[in-house]
């Protein structure tokens, strides 16, 4: 008999049936943190994914669900990688009822191709997630994705009605339903999203659509300090306008998602606004007397350059690295009153540590990403990073080391710590993916 | 009657007063909202995490079943004994412990009474959204158990989609807590999980809740018709024109005319429907919204369309809905309430279903939904000293949720699956769905230790469609 060793060695073949590709720039295309998979399989059905994984399972190979790579390398780096399970080929709409607001899809579905085909019937999903159009459904759910946006309808959490699970054991179960109350049985969807790919492959999911708003507008205005900023949020969430979304940022580098030509001291704000033309007076009017009362002017944007800026602040990540491909990228979640000054203190300590810092918060949406792009190889990187995620934890917080140099990465945790509920989540994994092959060791406790 | 040794047990931790056990009192626990069972063999009034932690670990040593209970307002019989147990209620724990208004966040202990967080919470401008129809009684515990929605849970989603973070106290003792005070902490959402578990996976002992800012304008309107019909298809178009109102209520002549009897709040007795339409958020909007609303209310052929000039108008209309069920129950000496959901557009042909099924069984049917998201609330009106009726009223359910099924729906849009509908639940998922959710009763180390006989089918129906109203309706 043949040990399992010289049979994972012998190259993984096909899974289920299935051809497993296995040329270099494939695999490339879903390398994580320097590790390629050792091939990389296109099922293209539910049915096929779940057979895949059964086989997978039954040789102990360690599978990594995927599609676009725009967040595959958030999390621990792969300790075994056998193989890239791309959903590709899975980007069919398979149900769609525009007049009820509801849409099933297949996870391999372009998030753009996805808001163009149902933006046809002036609907969307309220989320500007990161990875932006090229992210996939699937993997906007999984990592429950979402951009500044989440501050109007929330997280993808929210939005999801049902889905169609592909499990290790070669089955594919359903979750949910296809209407926008329902609490019949439990409530297994919830456990998929945000699981990172650690339990079983979300392959086809229900949504809740939303009607998109008639016109929409942003500003910008600078908020010259972080006290500023508070007050801005403080004056914008008591007021009665309920904006689409708002960011501000700050940056040290040359290509975070930094807009104006001039470089002001201070923070630039943006907002966006919908509604119809009688509703955008209002608001208008509205964030201009809070901008006055800031002593800040406000400036209107065209609309084409507000959609590249949104785009950038939501996939700040992306953005970021692509000029700095050394840059850290952390990504603190906390409670909104918080945030302004952890943001000043995260300065504080980036400060002293010598990184040029880019910073893009999610107003009012629980976020604060950080990018430290440094100035030479000589700083106290773990150092720094722990020094952060202790400021998050203080200001009742959590920090993910999103994106790092691969070695780096190995040395620090990227999601921190666990908590009194983690054998509750082990369980949970265990009987998901009993054999530990659904993206093994990459999230939070080595899950 | 003598304390047994369980007994004993029990008071050294929640002390003589939050005991009982004696038979006349314990009566008072075989019921739910939907029916009786049979009584427990005591009930116990915790008021701390840590006698809940004691209490559970004394049910674990001497294996006997544990059934959580709040205010016992339940619709799905998820808070009755079924083989013997112990009501462990939550009732005293009712202290909102913290209130974050900049964070827009409250802490609470789940015997806080759903209407009370609001009202503790509105000098700060906010409120807590999921408003089921019985939030003067209902505790946060059953609406974290039971994924609770409600009129204004359209706009802003339900229980789950306000619900942070928990405090759970698990079969073995232990505590956990799930979740966090922002959204977005690592880890699997076992808050998500939670949330609409009934009662089985744990003892949730702690909430944390996102409040809402109360918007600047709500428009209510009145919307009146002389077919049902319209009021279907005004409910369909509004949805398909993307008219987000925030809350979308439907009520057919029937039972209208037994809430204006009732509560005297202007619903025209002539009438065979009208739909209750809120619209809110910034006041241009509401206006232009309000305008849209009555303008697709005419299209569809409303008879008459009325605007609430005022507060006391519009908590007048309020207060028929809410209390529409009382009402009810003054006109049949019982009804069934029953719970299902369709996709909005197919409203109109479930209304025709719904006559036809009625007269099929010959039973009077009363119709009340969350129209806006396709929620229904069917009446079925019965004698329950006539088994016959009985009989015709749960043939007559089984067919209606059959019915939702059919047009793409589920068995319970709120109101949970308990004892009532876990017959029924083969017909939503399959032998491998159902696997899955059962291995969550492991994941949370439960077995049958808390609300066991609940939510999952026993397998001895044999095929037939049955709901289970109860022991004694
Ligand atoms: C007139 C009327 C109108 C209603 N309207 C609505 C409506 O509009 N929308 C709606 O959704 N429902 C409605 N309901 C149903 C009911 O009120 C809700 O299901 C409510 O959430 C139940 O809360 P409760 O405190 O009464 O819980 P109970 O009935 O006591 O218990 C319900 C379930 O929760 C479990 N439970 C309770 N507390 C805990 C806890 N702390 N930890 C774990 N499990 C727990 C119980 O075991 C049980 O399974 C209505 C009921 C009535 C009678």
């Amino acid at each position: 008999m043949a040990s399992a060793v010289e049979h994972v060695s012998a190259g993984v073949g096909s899974l289920g049936g299935i051809a497993a590709v296995t040329d270099q720039e494939s695999r490339a295309r879903y390398a994580i943190d320097g590790v390629l998979p050792r091939a990389v399989v296109y099922p293209s059905s539910a049915e096929e994914t779940a057979s895949v994984l059964a086989s997978a399972a039954e040789r102990g190979l360690a599978v990594v669900p995927c599609r676009n790579a725009t967040q595959l390398d958030i999390g621990a780096p792969p300790g075994r990688y056998d193989a890239a399970l791309s959903l590709k080929n899975m980007a069919s709409v398979w149900y769609y009822e525009p007049a009820d607001l509801v849409i099933t899809v297949e996870a391999g579905m372009k998030f753009g191709d996805f808001q163009h085909f149902v933006g046809r019937d002036g609907l969307w999903l309220p989320l500007d997630p990161p990875g932006g159009a090229g992210a996939s459904i699937g993997g906007v759910l999984a990592t429950n994705a979402a951009g500044p946006m989440r501050i109007l309808h929330g997280t993808p959490r929210d939005m999801t009605l049902g889905m169609k699970i592909a499990t290790v054991e070669g089955k594919v179960i359903k979750a949910g339903g296809r209407v926008v109350k329902n609490v019949a049985g439990y409530d297994l969807g919830k456990s998929l999203v945000g699981s990172w790919g650690t339990l079983g492959v979300i392959v086809e999911a229900t949504l809740k659509l939303f009607p998109r708003p008639a016109r929409r507008e942003t500003y910008t205005l600078i908020g010259r300090t972080l006290d500023r900023v508070r007050e801005f949020r403080r004056n914008i969430l008591a007021s009665p306008i309920a904006p689409l979304r708002m960011a501000y940022l700050s940056d040290e580098t040359s290509a975070a998602p930094r807009t104006s030509a001039s470089q002001p001291e201070g923070f630039e704000i943006w907002i966006e606004a919908g509604g119809s033309e009688r509703v955008m007076a209002r608001i208008s009017s509205e964030i201009e007397a809070i901008a006055k009362s800031m002593g800040s002017a406000l400036a209107p944007v065209e609309s084409e350059r507000a959609t590249a800026v949104w785009e950038r602040i939501s996939d700040f990540r992306n953005a970021l690295a692509r000029a700095h491909p050394d840059a850290v990228v952390l990504k603190a979640s906390l409670p909104v009153a918080q945030m302004e000054a952890f943001l000043g203190r995260a300065l504080s300590i980036t400060g002293g540590a010598g990184t040029r810092t880019a910073s893009v918060s999610y107003l009012g949406g629980e976020t604060v990403y950080l990018g430290l792009v440094p100035r030479n190889s000589e700083w106290p990187a773990e150092a720094t990073v722990a020094q952060l995620r202790a400021a998050a934890e203080e200001f009742g917080g959590a920090m993910i080391v999103e994106r790092a140099p691969a070695e780096l990465k190995r040395r620090v945790s990227a999601w921190g710590e666990t908590k009194d509920d983690f054998a509750v989540m082990q369980r949970l994994k265990k009987v998901w993916d009993p054999k530990g092959i659904l993206s093994p060791g990459r999230f939070i406790g080595g899950l | 009657m003598r304390a047994s040794a369980h007994i004993r047990e029990l008071i050294a931790i929640a002390g003589t007063d939050g005991v009982l056990w004696n038979p006349e009192e314990l009566m008072l626990y075989e019921y739910d909202a939907l029916s009786a069972a049979r009584p427990p063999d005591a009930v116990v009034f915790p008021r701390t995490t840590a006698q809940v932690a004691g209490i559970v670990k004394l049910a674990r040593r001497k294996k006997i079943p544990l059934v959580p209970r709040g205010a016992g307002t339940g619709l799905s019989g998820g808070a009755v004994v079924t083989e013997g147990g112990i009501v462990l209620s939550l009732v005293r724990m009712k202290q909102i412990i913290e209130v974050d208004p900049e964070n827009q966040r409250a802490r609470v202990q789940p015997g806080v009474v759903n209407l009370d967080l609001s009202a503790a919470v509105a000098k700060h401008g906010l409120y807590y959204v999921p408003d089921p129809s019985s939030q003067r009684a209902c505790t946060l515990g059953g609406n974290v158990a039971e994924n609770s929605g409600g009129p204004h849970t359209l706009a802003y989603g339900v229980t789950t989609n306000h619900v942070l973070g928990l405090e759970v106290v698990l079969a073995s003792g232990e505590v956990i807590h799930t979740g966090a005070k922002f959204w977005g902490r690592p880890g699997y959402d076992l808050t998500g999980l939670m949330v609409g578990s009934e009662g089985m996976l744990g003892i949730v002992t702690e909430i944390t809740v996102r409040l809402a800012r109360k918007p600047e304008a709500v428009k209510t309107l009145l919307a009146i018709y002389d077919q049902a019909r319209d009021a279907t298809r005004t409910v369909a178009a509004l949805t398909a024109r993307g008219i987000t109102a925030a809350a979308l209520e439907m009520m057919d002549g029937f039972t209208l005319r037994a809430v204006e009897e009732a509560t005297h709040a202007g619903y025209p007795m002539d009438s065979a429907a009208v739909l209750l339409i809120e619209v809110e958020g910034l006041r241009e909007a509401a206006e232009e919204q309000a305008e849209q609303v009555q303008a697709v209310c005419m299209e569809n052929h409303a008879r008459a369309v009325r605007l609430a000039g005022n507060n006391d108008e519009r908590e007048l209309l309020w207060k028929g809905r809410k209390n529409a069920f009382g009402a009810l129950g003054r006109i049949s000496p019982n009804f069934y309430v029953q719970d299902g959901v369709i996709p909005r557009t197919r409203l109109p042909e479930m209304l025709d279903s719904m006559e036809r099924i009625g007269r099929k069984h010959g039973i009077a049917i009363g119709n009340i939904f969350h129209a806006g998201d396709g929620n229904l609330h069917p009446l079925l009106m019965y004698d329950a000293r006539k088994p016959a009726e009985r009989e015709s009223v749960a043939k007559a359910a089984a067919e209606i949720m059959a019915e939702c099924v059919a047009l793409g729906g589920s068995i319970t849009g709120e109101h949970g699956v308990g004892i009532e509908k876990s017959e029924l639940m083969p017909l939503i998922f399959s032998e491998d769905d159902l696997e899955m959710q059962k291995k969550m009763l492991q994941v949370f180390g439960a077995g049958e230790a808390l609300n066991p006989g609940k939510v999952f089918p026993s397998g001895k129906m044999c095929g037939e469609l049955r709901v289970q109203m109860g022991g004694a309706g």
